[in-house]
């Protein structure tokens, strides 16, 4: 039964005409949507460099805050920054490893793991506002932890940033083929042994690099250290862990709320150091996956 | 009535670097079912796909040669592939049915072109085409149920079905049986003996017994190049070439 | 001070003793198969011994000690004159405490001075106690440990067991800090329900917190137009932005894209969902805000006010875009090729195939992952902070000045008040609602998820 009319016919072509022409036009909103996120991006950093690239120098770099914008500099809340980013480090790494390595090779089917991997997944979509609220109430109100500290900061962003580990880290670890394990197994290897000598060093780059993401996205955070009190005015870069100390985004945030437009030359420059930091970072985690990782 | 339907000449298909299709040339008669036999990565699916440009769709697919449909070379800038494949319809190995109702997976296609005014005209061509896809009379009472929830068997119908809705000229299957018991199997082997009377059918099969029952013309693939074709009981009972000999004779596989 | 130096002294004990039982255990070895487990493991058996059972008397020490000392300074005859009021109690003390760690600290109370003594001579007593207690107790098991070194002794099965106890007491930390989220919300947002009532709370429409005073405190804690601030901002508006631009993004990078575009393009947006919400929020104020307001002006609006929920939510819809793009991207992805190469076979369109075949499949993903979205918009703080505003308003006015729970949250615990008036606990219970809200979004989202990619296995 050939329809060669039918396909032929004009009111089919002028039918087929208007059917590219919707073609053209979705993929035309497509590549819309690609431009516009774009240069949405291109206007947000442009914007940056146009207002703060005159103010990064030296003093800019090395001097504290001050309420002359002139003046004032960064290096007090970089400091906290480092000291804060120290901390969580210390904490989320080693328990978002462990846990992730308990979860995925030891732990049991039981309602209690369960209850633990749910728990994970949750937290991880937790609101960042919620954690400083409890940092709040536990480290500063019950502990009686040294207020904008941080040592405090660094604990509450160690509980945001253990649940990412620990799931990049399962998934790090997922990765590794069972083959590896039955031949430690089968050399005489204790399970602990073919975990920590085998498993865990194949697993590390993936680790690595959702420790790194994580520990990227703890220091652009501000809200949940709004919570714990480090908002105050800090001229002198802090000692150690627990002397009041600020961060470079809640710098940011301080400098973005002062009336004198001077301000904003500096805002904008921390920012583009926050950026650069930022980009570092990323970039250092996205090398470390292209280069280790293996295709099993 | 077997007017030549389909001619390749001196076809060739790469994937990238890869040469998958070696200078094939072959003429497609109306009327009959052609079959498409060798052994696995022959590349039997990949000159079937030629025909109806769906290898378009895989990036770095390659397609050189000539392809003729009533005359017209489908690879030409002039020819919409879009109109090509509402000629040339494709059954897959695999029943891929919509996620919609039985219903909608038949009109899919007469919708999108046009070829259904009304109503009553869908419904009419619904109709027809799962009637001639032998699947009517399972199905006239629950054209709303899920196309995913009919058996294996039914779901090939229906994929059949749905080719047939848009009034094609040649149906293109490939392996429609490899993922069916032997009495869906069965089903679907008396529906292409019947649906051959309208349209030129070409159908991919590993199974050389299937072929034997199936077609009429059999065509003879080995690492992409088209070694013997012929009338289906000449190819299976006396071969011309050592290899088609090797390969009915079950040498290998 | 004194407890740091025995922390310093039990780990450096603990050295010796790894070394000591390691020493120990290879002078025991005499040949394959002599010895159950290898030297090192039976070093770090005796190492476990010194280390464990001090390091944790020493932590409980550490706690109880702050408590011990404070007893003490109270007995002291001085303490009589101490003022009734907790606050101001607190601070003395605290004072103290400051001056008896650094002498030369000035004083702004001289009666923190008078107690200045007597705290510094309980520390030294009670820190000296503690110290020797754990010493004792890091000997102890240190004997212990050593004469466990034995050939048969299976050393690396217990020094496995307590890796084994401390992977597990990480994972509980999981649970640990759920449940101290969850507890901490409904302590503190119990103790704000003693005063305000949660109808009140939850129905409310008049929120003033600064008035709250006396009796008729219920009246000002009306959290309505923040639950509408918050839908309006992040729910509608930032929706409104990042499905269109994250949907269609998605679909142009898996659909029609070419494999350089996709390798290039990719990344740049992952970078866009990379950017700290604190730079978004300060664009969204320098740029975006005064822009909204200057076209507003222009187009006849009177007195068009800078902060605005639109700022705000067309900043938060772009940063969230990212995010909306990789779900649906991943939900697209789930749909099997067969089903775009039946719909394609049959003569549509790459755009019909999509639109008819592919987005109906992958909707429950792409529905998941919007809800994710929200969940993401309405618990984001600093892009409200500095673009939306500080006014409970209930107006569909997109151009208006609105306030989020976030901000609130901010607002309540800002400036100096007690950590128990109603104000600042009034925080905690929005975060409760917040932290539920976001809770069911995600619970339901992640089962959609899961039911979805089960249909295609």
């Amino acid at each position: 039964m050939s329809n060669n009319s039918t396909f032929s016919s004009p009111a089919f072509a002028k039918r087929l005409a208007r059917r590219h022409a919707a073609e053209r036009r979705f993929k035309l909103i497509g590549l819309g949507a690609i431009v516009l996120s774009l240069a949405f991006l291109a206007l947000l950093l442009f914007i940056m460099m146009h207002s703060g690239l005159g103010g990064l120098n030296w003093n800019f770099l090395s001097g504290s805050d001050s309420t002359d914008p002139h003046v004032a500099g960064i290096w007090s809340a970089a400091k906290g920054s480092i000291l804060t980013m120290l901390v969580t480090l210390l904490l989320s790494f080693p328990m978002g490893v462990l846990a992730a390595i308990y979860l995925e090779e030891f732990a049991p089917r039981s309602r209690w793991i369960e209850l633990v991997e749910v728990s994970i997944n949750n937290l991880a979509a937790v609101p960042s506002i919620i954690f400083g609220l409890l940092g709040l109430a536990v480290f500063i109100n019950t502990l009686n932890l040294p207020r904008s500290s941080p040592l405090v900061g660094g604990l509450t962003l160690a509980l945001m940033t253990m649940p990412v580990i620990v799931i990049s880290g399962r998934n790090a670890i997922k990765a590794v083929p069972p083959s590896i394990r039955d031949a430690a197994l089968a050399v005489g290897a204790s399970k602990v042994q073919a975990v920590f000598h085998h498993v865990l060093p194949l697993a590390l780059p993936g680790i690595l690099t959702g420790t790194i993401i994580g520990m990227a996205r703890a220091l652009g955070e501000t809200a949940p250290l709004l919570m714990i009190g480090m908002r105050a005015f800090i001229v002198t870069p802090p000692g150690g862990i627990t002397d009041p100390s600020s961060v470079l985004p809640m710098q940011i945030f301080l400098w973005s709320d002062e009336i004198d437009k001077a301000f904003v030359q500096n805002t904008s420059a921390a920012i583009i150091v926050l950026l650069v930091f930022l980009l570092v970072m990323n970039g250092l985690a996205i090398y470390l996956r292209n280069k280790f990782e293996v295709r099993w | 009535m077997t007017e030549t339907k389909l001619t390749a000449r001196n076809v060739d298909v790469y994937y990238g670097a890869k040469k998958a299709i070696d200078n094939v040339s072959i003429d497609i008669d109306n009327g009959i079912v052609t079959a498409f036999i060798g052994p696995s990565g022959c590349g039997k699916s990949t000159f079937l796909r030629s025909l109806n440009r769906m290898n378009d769709t895989i990036a770095g697919a390659r397609v050189t040669g000539e392809i003729l449909l009533d005359g017209e070379d489908i690879y030409a800038s002039s020819m919409d592939p879009v109109a090509l494949r509402a000629r040339v319809g494709m059954v897959f190995q695999k029943p891929n049915p919509f996620p919609k109702s039985i219903y909608e997976n038949v009109a899919y296609g007469p919708r999108i072109h046009g070829l259904a005014n009304s109503r009553a005209e869908m419904d009419a061509v619904i109709e027809s085409s799962l009637t001639k896809a032998g699947l009517w009379d399972e199905v006239k009472d629950r054209l709303s149920d899920a196309g995913t929830a009919l058996s294996g068997g039914q779901q090939q119908r229906l994929c059949i079905a749905r080719a047939i809705a848009v009034s094609p000229e040649v149906i293109l299957m490939d392996e429609p049986c490899s993922a069916l018991d032997p009495i869906a199997t069965a089903k679907i082997e008396e529906l292409i003996d019947e649906l051959k009377e309208n349209y030129a059918i070409v159908i991919v099969t590993h199974s050389m017994q299937q072929a034997a029952r199936v077609s009429q013309r059999t065509a003879f693939f080995h690492l992409g190049n088209l070694v013997e074709y012929g009338e289906t009981s000449e190819i299976f009972t006396n071969p011309r070439e050592e290899k088609t000999k090797d390969y009915i004779t079950g040498r290998y596989g | 001070m004194i407890l740091s130096g025995v922390l310093l002294a039990v780990i450096g004990l603990g050295l010796v003793g790894w070394f000591a039982g390691r020493g120990r255990a290879r002078l025991l070895y005499t040949g394959r198969g002599s010895m159950h487990s290898m030297p090192g493991y039976h070093g770090w058996h005796l190492a476990l011994w010194i280390l464990v059972p001090a390091l944790l008397a020493w932590t409980a020490w550490s706690m109880i000690m702050p408590g011990l000392v404070d007893g003490a300074v109270m007995a002291d005859p001085a303490a009589a004159q101490l003022p009734a009021g907790d606050m101001h109690r607190a601070a003395i003390l605290a004072d103290a405490r400051n001056i008896a760690a650094n002498p030369d600290a000035v004083a702004f109370d001289p009666l923190a001075e008078q107690l200045a003594r007597p705290m510094r001579a309980a520390q030294i007593r009670f820190g000296m106690i503690g110290g020797l207690l754990v010493m004792i107790i890091a000997l102890a098991g240190g004997g212990y440990g050593f004469t466990r070194v034995r050939a048969g002794f299976p050393a690396r099965t217990h020094v496995e067991r307590a890796i084994l106890a401390l992977l597990l007491i990480a994972s509980l930390m999981a649970i640990l800090t759920t449940f101290g989220i969850v507890a901490s919300l409904l302590f503190e947002a119990g103790l704000f329900f003693k005063d305000v009532s949660p109808i009140a709370f939850l129905t409310g429409t008049h929120w003033a917190p600064g008035n709250a005073r006396g009796v008729d405190i219920d009246g000002n804690f009306g959290a309505v137009p923040l639950f509408w601030g918050t839908i309006y901002i992040g729910a509608i508006i930032a929706m409104i932005v990042a499905i269109p631009l994250g949907l269609m993004s998605a679909i142009y990078l898996t659909q029609y894209a070419s494999g350089t575009i996709r390798k290039w393009v990719k990344p740049i947006l992952e970078i866009l969902a990379g950017i700290p919400t604190v730079v978004y929020g300060y664009f969204a104020a320098l740029t975006v805000a005064p822009l909204i307001r200057d076209t507003a002006a222009s187009l006849g609006v009177a007195n068009p006010s800078t902060e605005s929920a639109l700022a705000a939510g067309l900043v938060m819809g772009v940063m969230i875009s990212p995010f909306v793009s990789s779900m649906a991207d991943d939900a697209l992805a789930a749909v099997p090729r067969a089903m775009s190469d039946g719909s394609l076979a049959l003569g549509a369109t790459r755009s019909e195939t999509i639109k008819k075949v592919l987005l109906p499949a992958a909707l429950p993903g792409i529905v998941a992952g919007v809800m994710l979205a929200i969940s993401r918009a309405i618990g984001e703080t600093m892009i409200v902070v500095m673009a939306a505003g500080a006014s409970a308003r209930l107006s569909a006015n997109p151009l208006a000045s609105m306030t989020t729970v976030t901000y609130q949250i901010v607002q309540m615990l800002t400036g100096d008040q007690e950590f128990n008036s109603p104000k600042t606990l009034s925080a905690f219970a929005l975060g409760l609602v917040l932290f539920i809200v976001t809770l069911i979004l995600n619970i339901i989202a992640l089962r959609v998820v899961k039911r979805f990619r089960e249909a295609y296995e």
